[in-house]
């Protein structure tokens, strides 16, 4: 893959602390992010993931290290949690009109994510978590961002569904040239579609691609002793001790 | 009561405006599950009413500057303490009430506490029309963003929206509506024109434009149905236009949205 001299994001040194605590969340991070690239973040629950996409958008102050994104870059956010209040009268149609500056039609962007003809119309409090899934994807591409930055993407997806979100990330990746920042738990999907791995536990314990960099030493320091992997498209799972 | 009397007439231009922004506030602070904000929030403007009365100048004037006053305290103790506003509120109502109520008259304070068509002058009349204009066209500039934190604040951090001032924007609008409203229904009753209209609204609407319209056209239709029983059955207005709106919620209640 042809790499542009200047990445898109680049974090050297990166370390974040909460109030007056010494023990930081993050600790000297650093990677790079080029076009078209997709870098997964992966580590345990409570390791810091949310907390470094949170702070590369700057709603977390550093302690230390720089961030440096690219002149006028355009990002789009997807958060770990997006609660829908069951009671919300808004229709996807509406959710997406509150996009401050869109790219694309309604219509385009019901194509780009693959959604049923019916889907702009359905209430937004109604959809499955798949619909749901959808209609975050629609609203983080509206504005044709240069990079995504993704907090788990398919949690509150059925494992069916886990699949085609992430094959549909991948497409608009290619489609629309946007890199990718992803938090995933699958270990499976960060072998398939991720060019770069960084392996997140407070301390940054590994990254470069995937397939050299997660070794089983390397998921066994991460997630600890024993650790079961399931790789959803092989169905294989991935014992390791 | 007769619409041909230049004051009856502004009385009622001004309540629809009232109305108008009222409802639409309210249809926020439903959306951002604030509904006891708006409630809490009227109170603390009754120490300023009763400096205006004491002092004879416009009440609704004092009752604005201590709503401003109370709701960048609010803001202010919210970002320093993270307590919830609603928790910072409660402390101030109170407190404002007991003020309040040291200060006033009881004649007086009775008419703060429930309004009242009667004493509202042609220039306080035009004063809310005006304040309750610019609410309506603040609210529809940033009708967007407003939307956005309030139903996903999660989704700001990429949209270059600034969730704390959009905060602010929100809690400067509700006390703007809330100075306005209250010559109407009191103190005690606000959230007549403010929550019941918006509730209402949520209880039959399938969609957001529906949700906001209808959320508008019952707060009018309390309010500007409240002064009319004020005007023509010598019924306290505040009075009149809860039991309106609570009769419209009642009836929602047995609509099927979907």
């Amino acid at each position: 893959m042809k790499k542009e001299k200047s990445p898109l994001l680049s974090v050297k040194d990166l370390s974040v602390s909460f109030g007056n605590s010494t023990i930081p969340v993050l600790k000297n991070i650093s990677f790079d992010v080029n076009t078209h690239e997709a870098l997964a973040i992966v580590g345990p629950n409570g390791s810091g993931k949310s907390v470094l996409l949170k702070t590369l958008l700057g709603a977390i102050p550093r302690s230390a290290g720089i961030i440096a994104w690219k002149e006028n870059i355009n990002i789009g956010y997807l958060p770990q949690r997006f609660q829908v209040d069951h009671y919300l009268p808004m229709t996807v149609k509406e959710f997406l009109s509150l996009k401050q500056l869109p790219r694309y039609s309604l219509q385009e962007i019901a194509e780009l994510v693959k959604a049923k003809t019916d889907w702009l119309g359905k209430n937004l409090a109604h959809l499955s978590g798949g619909e749901l899934q959808k209609t975050l994807l629609a609203w983080a591409i509206f504005d044709k961002p240069d990079i995504l930055l993704f907090d788990e993407p398919t949690e509150n997806v059925d494992v069916a569904n886990q699949e085609s979100i992430y094959a549909l990330l991948h497409q608009l990746q290619d489609t629309l040239g946007v890199a990718l920042v992803i938090v995933s738990h699958d270990i499976g999907i960060v072998y398939r579609y991720a060019d770069n791995v960084l392996c997140l536990n407070h301390d940054m314990l590994c990254y470069g691609n995937p397939k050299e960099t997660l070794t089983a030493k390397t998921l066994t320091d991460l997630y600890g002793t024993h650790t079961l992997i399931h790789d959803h498209q092989s169905h294989k799972n991935y014992d390791i001790h | 009561m007769t619409f041909t009397d230049t004051n009856t007439l502004l009385l009622v231009v001004s309540g629809v405006c009232v109305a108008a922004a009222s409802g639409l506030i309210g249809s926020f602070l439903i959306l951002r599950r604030m509904t006891l904000l708006s409630d809490a929030l009227s109170h603390v403007a009754l120490p300023g009413i009763a400096l205006g009365v004491i002092f004879k100048f416009e009440p609704l004037v004092g009752g604005l500057l201590f709503l401003f006053l109370s709701i960048f305290l609010i803001w202010g103790i919210e970002h320093r303490t993270k307590l919830a506003i609603e928790s910072i509120t409660g402390v101030l109502f109170v407190t404002a009430l007991a003020v309040g109520s040291l200060l006033i008259e009881e004649h007086d304070l009775l008419e703060a506490f429930f309004g009242n068509v009667e004493t509202i002058s042609s220039a306080r009349a035009v004063i809310q029309t005006v304040l309750a204009i610019i609410v309506l066209v603040v609210t529809t500039l940033f009708f967007k963003r407003l939307v956005l934190v309030s139903v996903a604040p999660e989704l700001t951090l990429a949209e270059k929206i600034r969730p704390s001032r959009m905060e602010l924007l929100l809690l400067t609008l509700i006390a703007l509506t809330i100075s306005i409203g209250i010559s109407f229904v009191g103190v005690l009753l606000m959230s007549a024109l403010t929550i019941i209209p918006a509730a209402t609204a949520r209880n039959i609407s399938k969609n957001l434009k529906g949700y906001i319209s209808l959320s508008i056209i019952f707060a009018i239709i309390g309010l500007i149905g409240g002064i009319f029983i004020a005007k023509t059955y010598a019924i306290n207005s505040g009075v009149a236009t809860v039991l309106i709106s609570t009769s419209l919620f009642i009836v929602s209640l047995f609509w099927k949205r979907d």
